[in-house]
């Protein structure tokens, strides 16, 4: 880790994860390829719950769909920091829309934990918040603790965005967990009282 | 909105496309669709979002098509490679319908030698994934080709190709 992260505590995405579902109540979660999503299934698997298995990077912009296309709903976008880095123009596209009603969590363990822990440069010489920042997106904050990080979703949730949240994370958790992708659409839109063509 | 020279395939996409009720269109930005994309732009059917990469359109529609809005990327052959992953990790496992408009390089009044090879392997890959593409070469059937081509889509629950052929476009140089 980088000497200016040594101050911060690192946390358990598994225990944020559930954090974020515990203030979302019926709001809508989107989930970035691998642990991202592995965790949110581990939290809580709910119907409200998109789940992306693969198309690393994506993440923001399926949560911008959602919220374009559902302004009176929330949508919470959880995404590694190093498919945030695979796809950083996504940030940018978000900046220049400002959906009120988006909220991106960064999850940062400066490693790429699924592939077997290779260092990410976030380790050394990136700070995604600057990035978020600098991509005029209204809001960017890092929490030091769980409880600070659980207080900035529920103000996220309840107040105009987009807000970008970056959590220092250790590399626990992460099961491995696979879902039908179609039955995902249908389960989802369903929960939106829409029905797929 | 003005319609003022308005070319008439440009009306006969933006009519499909009304009439299939697309209406999230995610852009690259490219000079013969530039035109289209600004007639969406005054459109107040249309929601324009304007991309960084090709790649990030896929996730856009897909994100709309599962909030009940339908989508269409518009995009430059060249910049088709860019889409691959996300159709075959995300739009075709999930069945997630939208239609790609397609700017053709790399044919008929090409200048740019580098624009060849990855424009004259679209239909190709196309092909390999399995998504069907449907040329508009004269501007007579454009009209029935994109109305039926993007319904087509929602049908078959996949992505489907509409390319603007440069034999209608005239290419870069035709506008």
């Amino acid at each position: 880790m980088g000497a200016s992260a040594t101050s911060l505590q690192h946390m358990s995405r598994l225990e944020l994860t559930r954090r974020i579902v515990s203030a979302a109540g019926n709001e809508l979660l989107v989930s970035g390829i691998g642990n991202a999503t592995f965790d949110l299934i581990a939290a809580q698997d709910r119907v409200e719950n998109f789940y992306m298995m693969g198309s690393m990077g994506l993440a923001i912009p399926i949560a911008l769909g959602l919220a374009i296309a559902q302004p009176q709903r929330s949508v919470v976008v959880m995404e590694g920091e190093g498919s945030i880095l695979m796809n950083l123009g996504a940030l940018a596209t978000v900046g220049r829309e400002a959906p009120p009603n988006l909220t991106i969590v960064i999850w940062d363990n400066a490693q790429w934990q699924l592939t077997g822990g290779q260092p990410v440069a976030t380790e050394s010489s990136c700070d995604i918040a600057a990035v978020a920042r600098a991509c005029g997106i209204a809001h960017v904050d890092s929490p030091a603790d769980p409880n600070a990080f659980e207080r900035l979703v529920q103000r996220a949730i309840d107040s105009p965005g987009p807000h970008a949240i970056v959590a220092r994370i250790d590399a626990t958790g992460g099961r491995s967990a696979h879902m039908d992708p179609v039955y995902l659409k249908h389960r989802f839109m369903r929960a939106l009282g829409l029905t797929p063509d | 909105m003005s319609v003022t020279n308005a070319v008439a395939w440009h009306t006969d996409i933006i009519e499909a496309f009304r009439a299939n009720e697309i209406r999230l269109i995610a852009h690259v930005a490219d000079s013969v669709l530039a035109p289209i994309i600004r007639r969406m732009e005054q459109d107040s059917f249309f929601r324009v979002v304007t991309l960084t990469r090709e790649e990030e359109g896929v996730g856009l529609v897909t994100g709309a098509y599962l909030a009940g809005t339908r989508g269409a990327l518009l995009l430059q052959s060249s910049g088709f490679g860019n889409t691959i992953n996300a159709l075959g990790s995300l739009a075709l496992p999930y069945q997630i319908p939208f239609v790609m408009l397609l700017s053709e390089r790399g044919s008929f009044m090409e200048h740019n030698v580098v624009q060849i090879a990855g424009g004259a392997a679209v239909p190709k890959v196309l092909d390999a994934l399995g998504i069907q593409e449907f040329p508009l070469r004269r501007a007579d059937e454009v009209s029935f080709v994109a109305l039926q081509g993007a319904r087509h889509a929602f049908v078959a629950r996949r992505p489907v190709a509409l390319t603007i052929t440069t034999q209608l476009s005239g290419g870069k140089s035709g506008r």
